[in-house]
């Protein structure tokens, strides 16, 4: 068994499985993120949503009533990553400059691929640009510190951790840390949710 | 056409003309962006949907391309876009222009002072 997602792309409902509709939410994220101010950015997303419903139905009929994580990847690659049209083309320069896309902000996770414990070392390290041990070295360091010269267990840099670990939102990624720390991802499901309202539908546990 | 090599020195030329060959494209008919992408694709201009929507939504807004509404068998409506009247004398100076730095490499080939 298997959860699937049921969501709505412009007037159609569509079943994904779950990492396909994560996919589809931080495909989405981009898009947003990489349209920045521009003014039609609502229209454009409607726009990508309307292709992207048109190629998943090639993937149902018959008996297929759910697309999964493997189809919506080839899909979004078929769609392409959504590239701001700020460059100068065919000589033109008239774009207003309201309309540059801004650069995706850097977000802070917790990066579980490859982590000691919960990866936020791997995690700061990748929003600083630095090497994950050297993180480390100054976590293990702190603690040392604080026994040797405050003279009891390292409850501050123990309880910094557990918070922050708490507090920072977790990414599992294959990707190489600069990329995490530029990558607009959804930090959390309900955020993710919240962000494609427009896509939203009923959630399904379905036997598969 | 081309090895990888160029394409790649090419590819921010091609980006450049991507606008115009949208001209030149909704200027013979109206078109939806998958007949776009369709007649892209066999070229070296191939692109996708997530380059073309915000071209397009640019374009628009500077008044050189129009969409309108239509039926379809296989959907919901899409958009159509055809050229305006703006995009049409906006053509044309590309075309001018474009069949300038045509003439502009011809002549530097020959070793032959250019001017306009």
């Amino acid at each position: 068994m298997h959860k699937v997602i049921a969501i709505d792309l412009n007037g159609r409902v569509y079943q994904l499985d779950e990492r396909g509709y994560d996919s589809l939410c931080r495909y989405l994220e981009h898009a947003e993120s990489r349209l920045g101010t521009n003014p039609d950015k609502a229209e454009i997303i409607r726009d990508l949503e309307q292709s992207i419903g048109e190629k998943l139905t090639r993937y149902l009929g018959g008996d297929r009533t759910v697309v999964t994580t493997a189809e919506v990847e080839q899909v979004l690659g078929e769609v392409g990553p959504v590239e701001g049209v700020d460059a100068p083309l065919a000589g033109h320069t008239t774009v207003p400059a309201g309309a540059a896309p801004t650069a995706p902000p850097r977000r802070l996770y917790l990066i579980r691929d490859g982590a000691m414990i919960s990866g936020l070392c791997a995690g700061i390290a990748a929003y600083c640009n630095l090497d994950p041990t050297l993180v480390r070295v100054a976590f293990v360091a702190s603690a040392v510190i604080e026994i040797a010269y405050l003279d009891r267990p390292p409850v501050l840099t123990a309880g910094l951790y557990v918070l922050l670990m708490f507090l920072v939102p977790a990414k599992t990624t294959s990707e190489g840390p600069t990329q995490t720390a530029h990558e607009p991802v959804p930090v959390k499901v309900h955020r993710g949710v919240e962000r494609v309202k427009a896509l939203f539908g009923r959630v399904h546990h379905t036997p598969q | 056409m081309g090895t990888p090599h160029l394409h790649e020195k090419f590819a921010s030329i091609r980006k450049g003309l991507l606008e115009f060959l949208i001209l030149k494209i909704v200027s013979s008919d109206k078109v939806y962006v998958a007949d776009m992408l369709q007649r892209l694709s066999t070229t070296e201009f191939a692109t996708q949907e997530g380059t073309l929507y915000p071209l397009l939504s640019k374009m628009r807004r500077e008044g050189t391309v129009d969409y309108e509404w239509q039926e379809s068998d296989a959907g919901p409506p899409r958009k159509y876009y055809k050229l305006t009247a703006k995009g049409r004398s906006q053509l044309e100076e590309l075309s001018d222009y474009w069949a300038h730095i045509n003439q502009t490499l011809e002549y530097l080939g020959r070793g032959e002072p250019c001017t306009k």
